[in-house]
């Protein structure tokens, strides 16, 4: 073609040639732009072709010949799926995915998979330029799309699904992997002759997956993950567990070392003491022993799998701690009341590690509510007693010394009852239980009651201890005072003061007149008594 | 096997460049019928200096490969004239290996150029493609209509071909013989060697004799299992097999 215009061109002619030799294919390694791969760093390379997918097809090649084979088995079972229609597709090396490893075994991997269709309709061609000058043309065989692999361990599909569903509690992302490297290393150590597939690690992660659940139950409401800086993708187990240390309190540093929950138990621990009563606000170490005694009490081997020796030591010698304050109580616990008696066997169950994350809340709640308590008593060499009762007997009899305790307010709950007691018993000696409340006060002085005394029905003339009496001699008073009317004298033995009714009171009313006999004078046209002496 | 599935960086080393040209079909199955020394053509390349338009290069097909012959005797001449298009790569990085038939891997170049081979539109072009359509717009299966009727296969009394071969069966074996005792544990020791289990038709088979001599020898050293799966098969009585070593015990 020749030049247009005014520019100045220059065409050369190349022949271009398709050489005939097809033992050498060309196939494209195609990599994505934003992977920013260059050839020029790779300094070695190794690439097969990844057979894994030949397993689901050669299912079959079982051993031939001798045991277990049957005569024409193949035949008949070719026979068998043509009959059932079904077609399997055959296992084509040509077609299965390369892998690529470039700088040996820290550098990159890569899959290539193979694009379909790219030979149909069009062909590609490859256009090398030879040393004389001539172009040569290769056809294109295949197309490879080559992707970067992941080093990092990832989930399998159904521990993905399971966190999928927790995405909303989990805050702490860096514990996930972290849990199943340890469920891992646990099964890695029982299942060591089976092979390495990929089946393995699926079979761990299922299994583990009641742990994973537990552990995350205490993260969920605690576990406030700060370090977001560090985001590796989990490439060292170790660099992880000390990555996670620095939430929660910073204890010391064998705390740090440990693993997620044993933060999360501490943390949850300390919230929870604020509000009980305690002796003595003493230094942190007895609240600090008690979350160590609650972690080893959940059972797991976590604690030990991220460092073993140091920590194994560390908590050996809790456990030793743990275990001599343990005894002390239990010598303690002999003769003690029924409600501080049932704190106590929870603890105990507590010091027998035995017992869930959630239980061991709980106990450890308790169980530090009566550690506190119980580390005055040990001092003073007995516990404690309360005021001169008659319930337990073979409690000793020390005065109660400790007024501050919560057990305190159970002392004083028993102490009025017991009073209760002996003031029932006082009244029990007089007239019938109905009248027993309102005999009460009048037999004991220092407890005065407002009630008022009761008159006994009976007997007009047997007066009782009460303000106002109808008797003659208050008639007789009156009347000489001045002289009134039965309706005034009515009035003045009110039936509310004197307890009869008032037809008994006008019944007494006129015997007692008609005793005295006074003198009648009528005074604006009413009858008035009058008595002169 | 360090040989197997190393990667030869020569040509990543040296950053050979190499084109990508896609190519119409047509034009591909012309270069395969190229002879001697394979070359088919000539590119022309145009570099224009002054201004920064991309360069103009174009395909020459050669005289010779122009003709195409399509079905029925019908040839279409290609055209002659491929202008092609060049593209840029884009970020992706396009890199060339070889396989060869020994399983070595070499990877030669990366690809720094893409080009698409258009044929520059001629009548001759057009026929050709139409050619090409026609072709491919015919039906797979087709139905036709015979003129006479196919008598080939028409319904015998008995196949003749098939009867020939029973009849010969027939006679070539006739009732099968007892054989020795001796003989028959020989052959089918020797067969339960090979695998472990057998259906009576095959052991019939194999030993050509009757069903039931052939039954009660193998009830005397084998076994008759409905094994779970289909077919009810022979095997050896477990003290006259021995299998992990491949030697059999005698009776």
């Amino acid at each position: 073609m020749t030049s247009l215009g005014s520019s100045v061109s220059s065409s050369t002619e190349y022949t271009v040639r398709v050489p005939k030799n097809t033992s050498k294919k060309y196939n494209i390694m195609a990599f994505n732009a934003g992977d920013r791969v260059s050839c020029s760093t790779w300094t070695q390379a190794r690439m097969e072709r990844d057979m894994s997918a030949r397993r689901i097809y050669g299912e079959e090649e079982t051993q031939e010949g001798a045991a277990g084979s049957e005569f024409g088995k193949k035949h008949r079972e070719e026979a068998r799926r043509k009959k059932f229609g079904i077609v399997t597709r055959e296992f084509k090396v040509e077609d299965q995915p390369w892998i690529l490893k470039v700088n040996g075994k820290t550098g990159k991997r890569f899959k290539g998979l193979k694009k379909g269709g790219v030979t149909e309709n069009a062909s590609y061609y490859i256009f090398t330029q030879c040393p004389d000058g001539a172009f040569e043309a290769f056809p294109v065989h295949g197309w490879y799309n080559f992707t970067p692999l992941a080093k990092h361990r990832t989930l399998t599909a159904e521990e993905a699904e399971e966190e999928w569903g927790r995405r909303n509690k989990v805050v702490n992302h860096f514990s996930i992997m972290l849990q199943r490297r340890f469920r891992e290393q646990e099964r890695g150590e029982d299942e060591e002759d089976e092979t390495e597939k990929s089946g393995k690690k699926k079979k761990k992660g299922g299994s583990g997956r009641g742990g994973d659940l537990r552990i995350h139950d205490l993260d969920d409401d605690l576990e406030m993950s700060s370090d977001d800086s560090d985001s590796s993708g989990g490439e060292d187990g170790d660099s992880k567990a000390k990555v996670k240390k620095d939430t929660g309190k910073g204890k010391g540093k064998k705390k740090k070392k440990k693993s997620n929950e044993s933060e999360a138990l501490e943390d949850s621990d300390d919230g929870d003491y604020e509000g009980l009563e305690v002796d003595y606000m003493s230094d942190e170490s007895s609240s600090e022993e008690e979350p160590e005694k609650g972690k080893p009490s959940k059972g797991e081997d976590l604690p030990k799998g991220i460092d073993e020796a140091s920590e194994s030591e560390e908590e050996s010698e809790e456990e030793k701690q743990n275990d001599e304050e343990a005894k002390e109580e239990e010598e303690e616990e002999e003769g003690k009341k029924t409600p501080v008696q049932m704190e106590k066997k929870k603890k105990k169950d507590s010091s027998g590690e035995s017992d869930s994350s959630d239980d061991s809340d709980i106990e450890g709640e308790t169980a530090s509510a009566l550690f506190m308590k119980k580390r005055t008593p040990p001092k003073w060499g007995g516990g404690r007693g309360s005021a001169g009762s008659s319930r337990t007997g073979s409690r000793p009899g020390t005065p109660s010394i400790d007024s501050a305790s919560t057990s305190n307010t159970l002392r004083a709950a028993a102490n009025k009852l017991e009073q209760g007691k002996r003031q029932t018993q006082g009244p029990s000696t007089d007239s019938p239980a109905a009248k027993r409340l309102k005999m009460e006060p009048s037999s004991q002085s220092p407890v005065p009651s407002g009630k008022s005394t009761p008159q006994p029905p009976s007997g007009k003339s047997t007066p009782s201890s009460s303000d106002v009496q109808l008797t003659e001699e208050a008639v007789r008073r009156y009347l000489i005072r001045k002289p009134m009317t039965t309706k005034d004298l009515l009035k003045k033995f009110q039936t509310k003061r004197t307890g009869l009714s008032s037809e008994q009171t006008v019944n007494v009313l006129a015997q007692i007149l008609k005793r005295l006999n006074p003198e009648r004078k009528n005074v604006n046209d009413k009858m008035h008594f009058y008595l002169t002496e | 096997m360090s040989e197997k599935g190393e990667v030869d960086l020569t040509g990543a080393k040296q950053n050979t460049g190499v084109w990508l040209v896609k190519v119409p079909k047509y034009l591909s199955q012309q270069w395969a019928k190229a002879t001697g020394r394979g070359e088919v053509g000539k590119l022309r390349i145009s570099e224009n200096l002054n201004d920064d338009a991309s360069s103009q290069v174009s395909f020459t097909l050669n005289e010779e490969l122009t003709v195409i012959e399509g079905i029925e005797d019908k040839t279409v001449s290609a055209p002659r004239e491929h202008p092609f298009t060049m593209q840029s790569v884009g970020g992706q990085m396009l890199a060339v290996f070889t396989e060869t038939s020994s399983d070595k891997i070499a990877l030669e170049g990366v690809v720094v150029q893409r080009a698409e081979c258009r044929p520059a539109v001629s009548e001759s072009y057009m026929r050709l493609k139409r050619l090409q359509i026609e072709e491919s717009s015919k039906p797979a299966r087709l139905s036709q209509q015979l003129e006479k009727a196919v008598t080939s296969n028409y319904k015998p009394v008995a196949n003749h071909a098939y009867n020939l071969e029973y009849e010969r069966k027939k006679k070539e074996e006739g009732k099968r013989a007892r054989a020795d005792k001796q003989q028959v544990l020989d052959m089918l020791f020797s067969a339960f060697e090979k695998h472990q289990y057998y259906n009576i038709k095959d052991l019939v088979d194999i030993t050509k004799q009757p069903v039931s001599y052939l039954k009660e020898i193998l009830r005397d050293i084998g076994i008759y299992n409905v094994k779970g799966t289909h077919k009810n098969t022979w095997e050896l009585k477990p003290e006259y097999r021995h299998y992990q070593g491949e030697e059999k015990t005698d009776e």
